[in-house]
C-alpha cells in the first residue's frame, strides 16, 4: 500500500516536471521563433502536453472520482478546442496575405 | 412566365400563383399572353434532382413548363455530393443513377399522359460532378452551370426540398449563387404533401435520440448516476437539448452497425494520436531548445481522400494537434499545411494521420489506399524543394477561384 503510493507520488510529480517542461520549450519558441506561423506551432504544445500532463498528475491525485473523471474530460474537450483556435489564427494570417517566414528572410 | 426575361420582382407568392395557373389550365392555355411570345426560350431546362418528397411533383411541374413555354429537352440531373473513389461511392452512384431512373420515367409518362400527340420534348439524365468534391452552393452552381452551356440549357427549375448536403438548407444560397449566372431560375411551386412532417418527424427520430442519449450520459458523468434526483434533471436537460439541436448537431443520420463502429475506431485512434502527439512533441522541442534553431518551416499543399463534413475536420484537427504541422486552410479537398522541420513534413506526405482517419470513418479497407507520396497529391509550395507556386491570397480573403489551383498542377505534371 506504502509503495503503491509512493509510486503515485512520483509519476504526480513526473508528470508535473514533463507539463512544466513542454509549457516551458512552448513559451521559448514563442519567443525564439521567427514567426506567426511557426509560432503557432509551438504554442500549441502547451495546450497538447503541457497541460496534458498537467491535467494526467491532476487526475492522479485525485483517483478515480468525479472530479478525476472531470479532469480527463477537461483534457478532451482542450485537444478539440485548441486545433480549432490555432486553425483559426493560421487562417485568419493566410488570408490576410501573410507570407510564411523562410530561410533567410527578416524575423517578424 | 417566370423564365421570361426582365419580369418585375418576382415574389415567391406571385410565382406560385403562376405555377398554380399553369397547373390548372392545361386546356386553351393559348390565351396566355405570353405563350409563344418572342422571349420563350427553345433551349433545356435543367432539374436538379434528389429523392426528396417534392421530386414527383417537380417532375410534373417541370413537364408542364416545357410544354407550355417550348423547352425542347428536359435535363434531369444529379449532383454527386461524394467524388469517385471513395470509399462507397458506387453504391451511392448506383442508388443516384435509380433515382434518375425513376424521374425518367416519371417525366416520359407525364409527356405520354398529355392530351393529343406527345410534344417533342426530349428528357435526358445525367450524374454530374463525381469528378470532385462539391463542398458548397458556389460549387454546385459551377457544375450546374458548366452542364447547362454544355447542353444548351438556359433555364433551372429547383426543386423546393432539394438540399444536396445531408440537412444542410442549400436551397436558397443555391437560388442566390444561381441568380448570378445567366441561367434563368424559379422553385417549382409544388404543393408540399402532408405526410412529409410526420417523415421528416421520422426521420430526425433517430438523431434526437442518439443526441438524447449522449447528453444524458454525458450529464449523469458530470453529476451523480446514483442520485435519482440528476436523472430527473438530465433527463429534461436532455430532452431540452435533443429537441433544439438534434438536427443541428448531427448531420449523417446515426446507423446501427456504422455509428457504433466509427465511435469503437475512434476509441483506437485516441491512443495512435497520442503517441504521434508525443512523438512530435518530443522533435519540436529538440528543434526549438537547439541554439542554432534548425527550422525549415515551409508551407505545403496535400490533396486528401477523406469524406467531406466530420472527416475532414477530423484530419485537419489531428494534423493541427501534431505540433510540427499546421492546417492553415482547407479549401475543398486540399489542405495547406505549413510545417515545421522536413521531418514532420515528410510524415505528413506519408499520411498516417490520414490512413487513420479514414479507418477510423470508413474501416479497415479503405485504410489501404496508398499515401499522398505515392498518389502524387503533395506539393511543397516554398523554399529550394518548391514544386509550386504559394497561391497567397492578400486582400480579397481567399476568393480566388479554386481553377487556378487546378491548371497549375496540370501545367507541372505536363512540365516534368
Amino acid at each position: 500500500m506504502d509503495a503503491l503510493g509512493t509510486a503515485r507520488v512520483a509519476l504526480v510529480v513526473a508528470f508535473t516536471l514533463l507539463g512544466l517542461f513542454f509549457s516551458f520549450v512552448s513559451m521559448t519558441g514563442v519567443l525564439r521563433l521567427p514567426d506567426v506561423y511557426s509560432r503557432a506551432h509551438t504554442a500549441s504544445q502547451a495546450d497538447t502536453l503541457g497541460a496534458g500532463f498537467g491535467l494526467a498528475a491532476v487526475a492522479l491525485t485525485i483517483g478515480w472520482e468525479a472530479a478525476g473523471v472531470k479532469s480527463v474530460l477537461l483534457l478532451f474537450f482542450i485537444f478539440v478546442t485548441n486545433p480549432t483556435a490555432a486553425h483559426g489564427i493560421a487562417r485568419a494570417a493566410f488570408e490576410e496575405g501573410i507570407v510564411p517566414w523562410t530561410e533567410g528572410d527578416e524575423r517578424r | 412566365m417566370w423564365w421570361v426575361a426582365d419580369t418585375d420582382g418576382d415574389t415567391d407568392a406571385g410565382s406560385e400563383a403562376a405555377g398554380g395557373g399553369v397547373g390548372d389550365g392545361d386546356a386553351g392555355s393559348g390565351s396566355d399572353p405570353e405563350y409563344g411570345s418572342p422571349s420563350a426560350p427553345t433551349g433545356g431546362l435543367v432539374v436538379p434532382v434528389e429523392p426528396t418528397q417534392t421530386l414527383r411533383a417537380t417532375i410534373s411541374h417541370a413537364v408542364e413548363a416545357a410544354v407550355e413555354d417550348g423547352f425542347s429537352a428536359i435535363h434531369l440531373v444529379e449532383i454527386a455530393s461524394w467524388r469517385d473513389g471513395d470509399p462507397g461511392a458506387e453504391d451511392r452512384a448506383a442508388s443516384a443513377e435509380r433515382v434518375l431512373e425513376r424521374a425518367e420515367a416519371w417525366a416520359n409518362s407525364d409527356l405520354d399522359d398529355l392530351d393529343g400527340e406527345r410534344p417533342p420534348v426530349t428528357v435526358a439524365t445525367e450524374l454530374i460532378g463525381g469528378d470532385e468534391y462539391l463542398f458548397g452552393p458556389d460549387d454546385y452552381v459551377r457544375v450546374l452551370a458548366a452542364y447547362a452551356e454544355e447542353h444548351g440549357a438556359d433555364a433551372v427549375l429547383l426543386d423546393p426540398e432539394y438540399s444536396p448536403v445531408g440537412n444542410t438548407t442549400l436551397l436558397q444560397p443555391l437560388e442566390f449563387a444561381l441568380s448570378n449566372t445567366s441561367l434563368t431560375v424559379e422553385t417549382a411551386p409544388v404543393t408540399r404533401p402532408t405526410r412529409r412532417e410526420r417523415l421528416r418527424s421520422e426521420a430526425t427520430g433517430k438523431r434526437s435520440l442518439a443526441m438524447f442519449g449522449f447528453s444524458l450520459a454525458f450529464y449523469l458523468l458530470l453529476g451523480d448516476p446514483f442520485y435519482w434526483f440528476d436523472w430527473v434533471t438530465g433527463v429534461a436537460t436532455a430532452a431540452i437539448v435533443s429537441i433544439t439541436l438534434s438536427s443541428v448537431s448531427i448531420d449523417v443520420e446515426p446507423a446501427i452497425p456504422r455509428t457504433p463502429m466509427r465511435v469503437l475506431r475512434g476509441v483506437i485512434y485516441v491512443p495512435v494520436l497520442l503517441f504521434e502527439i508525443v512523438k512530435a512533441n518530443v522533435e519540436v522541442a529538440r528543434v526549438i531548445l537547439d541554439p542554432r534553431l534548425p527550422i525549415e518551416p515551409t508551407m505545403n499543399r496535400m490533396r486528401v481522400i477523406v469524406g467531406s463534413g466530420l472527416p475532414l475536420m477530423t484530419l485537419a484537427n489531428s494534423i493541427t494537434l501534431t505540433p510540427g504541422t499546421l492546417t492553415v486552410r482547407a479549401r475543398d479537398s486540399d489542405l495547406y499545411v505549413h510545417s515545421l522541420i522536413p521531418s514532420a513534413r515528410d510524415g505528413l506526405f506519408d499520411g498516417s494521420l490520414e490512413r487513420w482517419t479514414r479507418f477510423v470513418y470508413y474501416g479497415r479497407a479503405s485504410a489501404r489506399l496508398p499515401t499522398p507520396r505515392e498518389r502524387d497529391d503533395c506539393a511543397i509550395l516554398q523554399g529550394p524543394d518548391a514544386t509550386e507556386e504559394l497561391p497567397i491570397v492578400a486582400a480579397d480573403g481567399g476568393a480566388s477561384p479554386v481553377d487556378e489551383d487546378d491548371e497549375a498542377e496540370t501545367e507541372e505534371v505536363t512540365g516534368e
